[in-house]
């Protein structure tokens, strides 16, 4: 009984209450502002949208909770699965290539060269403006009456504006992913230089010295090496463009459009009811991506222990 | 043989990485050479490769402002609309850092159970599409009158900002020793004056780039301000796409605003250049 006295112990001096209270909630304390903003904000969210697309919206008069209505009458229309398939199209073709010519530019700006403290600020400026800014330069320059058209108009290429490929508001949506792209490769860029800035040069010197030539120095020792820049790069870049509105918005095709179009479209619409399939498309959205996000990070795991065992 | 080595370090560019990176260059840079053109136009017309007619000259026997004036002129709302998106970037950047500033310290330091489902979660906003955060706040501010106010938009703007901050603070704390804070208390010094006199001092670098950031990322935000601002309320990146929208073709005044919203990112950018070393810039957006 006497052996556990804490006041007798004399390297730990005995704390008050409120001290051992502080020792232990001195961590949760310090996190607790931003997680319950963020659980706050995010979750609220997602309650609230989950709701009303299962029919709980008694501000608009509508309360036929708990109803698949909205979801069944969406998944009937052909044009959703329409809009599914654009969405999954502008938002993946530009991540994919966007990555390939961020790993060859990030590999690129590792050497030396002249120009290159200028050069690290002019890749950046993409990244550090909005969306729109993208938008607009993209109607400016190859818009059929634009910068690139009057370009080919002087070189004796083409004579009307109707000669000049059709780029902006094309379901081929080639204005919506150079904008993507525009934006989104000084993104990857950076994030896949520090990477490679970390990383040194010690590890591809010893496979080169060793006779590895610079494909298969690459392809094992680079590569690997920045695999999770990659994936961050990836997984952010993908979300955004299949969460994207404004661009899409200005620079796609009309009906369908985007997920994210024809939610705003739905939720804007007059007709209240409307909202609450807006709502179910953003569910949708939101469910997909978290789908996504999920198989994509165990399939990266299963890819990193498959190596490590091997 | 050593000697050789040590020169192939920093290797020269190969013909074809020299010619991406001047494509690269000219695909950043080059399209604004027509925005500066278009936004001193008045009129620009097929097929000419320079405006048929200038603004300057323009001016001279118009009635009404145009271009540029046009721009600065309280017929285009552009003054409000740099008010409101200065005014909401600072009090988003203000509340973004005391909310962070805790946590990046507690991540950075202490070994925890949880602590890597807590830098996740963090992170979430960054991969959650913003379409699904912009109506879902939308709904549920509309519940609680908060939609169309400053709050309002103050509140949406937190959720993408958060993710940065942490992760520039977080970065910053890892990079200083707990030896100082220490030091600073065994030789008698109050928690409250070792804060003030000795953490703050050394983190202030990483509070700077972490602001710097908040700041431009809720400068640059559309569509969380435009969902839940209902037009109420103009923001600069909320002003250009009433102007573009429509899509069609860029007009003077159009241009001009286009110019305006890329301003505070071109700033910032010539300033963090220079005392931002690429790790930290990266780890800024998310690296």
């Amino acid at each position: 009984m006497t052996t556990a006295q804490p006041t007798s112990d004399p390297i730990r001096p005995r704390l008050s209450l409120w001290q051992r209270f502080f020792r232990r909630a001195y961590v949760p304390l310090m996190l607790a502002p931003v997680v319950i903003a963020l659980v706050v904000l995010f979750g609220g969210a997602l309650v609230m949208g989950i709701l009303q697309s299962l029919g709980y919206a008694p501000l608009y008069g509508v309360n036929t909770f708990p109803t698949f209505a909205y979801y069944r009458d969406l998944f009937g229309t052909p044009g959703f699965w329409m809009s599914v398939f654009y969405t999954f199209y502008y938002a993946t073709v530009p991540t994919l290539v966007g990555l390939a010519l961020s790993v060859l530019l990030a590999l690129a700006m590792r050497n030396r060269f002249r120009g290159k403290g200028l050069f690290q600020y002019v890749y950046k400026l993409p990244l550090m403006i909005p969306y729109l800014v993208g938008v607009a330069l993209m109607i400016l320059v190859f818009s059929n009456g634009g910068i690139a058209a009057r370009v080919l108009y002087a070189l004796g290429i083409i004579h009307t504006t109707g000669q000049f490929p059709r780029i902006l508001n094309t379901h081929a949506g080639w204005g919506v992913m150079i904008v993507y792209l525009w934006k989104q490769i000084p993104f990857m860029t950076l994030i896949i230089y520090s990477v490679l800035l970390g990383l040194g040069r010690e590890s591809e010197e010893a496979a080169q010295t060793l006779g590895a030539n610079p494909w298969k120095t690459f392809w094992n020792v680079t590569l690997p090496q920045i695999m999770p820049g990659i994936v961050s790069a990836s997984v952010i870049v993908f979300a955004f463009n299949f969460g994207s509105f404004e661009v899409p918005f200005v620079l796609g095709a009309g009906f369908p459009n985007t997920l994210p179009v024809e939610a705003w479209r739905a939720f804007s619409d007059a007709d209240y009811t409307q909202r609450l399939s807006g709502m179910a498309i953003t569910i949708f959205i939101a469910a997909v991506s978290g789908v996504l996000l999920f198989l994509y990070l165990s399939m990266y795991r299963w890819f990193e222990r498959r190596r490590g065992r091997s | 043989m050593v000697s050789r080595l040590r020169g192939r370090r920093p290797m020269a560019l190969s013909p074809f990485q020299r010619f991406y990176l001047i494509f690269v260059t000219l695909a950043v840079l080059g399209p604004f050479v027509p925005l500066v053109i278009a936004s001193f136009a008045f009129r620009w017309s097929w097929p000419s490769l320079l405006p048929t007619a200038w603004w300057i000259k323009a001016r001279e026997t118009a009635r009404l402002p145009l271009a540029w004036d046009y721009v600065f002129s309280t017929y285009s709302r552009v003054g409000p609309a740099i008010i409101n998106t200065v005014a909401i970037a600072l009090v988003v950047t203000l509340v973004c850092l005391v909310l962070c500033l805790p946590a990046a310290r507690v991540i950075a330091r202490e070994n925890f159970r949880g602590k890597g489902a807590v830098e996740f979660f963090l992170l979430t906003p960054l991969m959650v599409p913003e379409i699904a955060i912009g109506l879902g706040i939308l709904v549920t501010f509309i519940q609680l009158g908060l939609a169309g106010t400053f709050v309002g938009i103050v509140l949406a703007h937190l959720i993408p900002t958060i993710p940065y901050m942490v992760r520039t603070l977080t970065s910053v704390f890892q990079g200083l020793s707990k030896d100082y804070e220490e030091q600073s208390l065994v030789l008698g010094a109050s928690p409250l004056k070792t804060l003030w006199h000795v953490t703050v001092p050394m983190i202030m670098p990483g509070i700077l780039a972490g602001s710097l950031f908040a700041f431009l990322i809720s400068t640059n935000i559309f569509l969380l301000t435009f969902f839940v601002g209902r037009g109420g309320i103009n923001t600069l990146p909320t002003l250009l796409f009433a102007k573009i929208s429509y899509g069609g073709s860029l007009d003077p005044v159009a241009a001009g605003i286009t110019l305006l919203v890329s301003a505070p990112g071109v700033v910032l950018l010539l300033i963090t250049e220079r005392f931002l070393k690429e790790e930290v810039f990266a780890s800024g957006f998310g690296a």
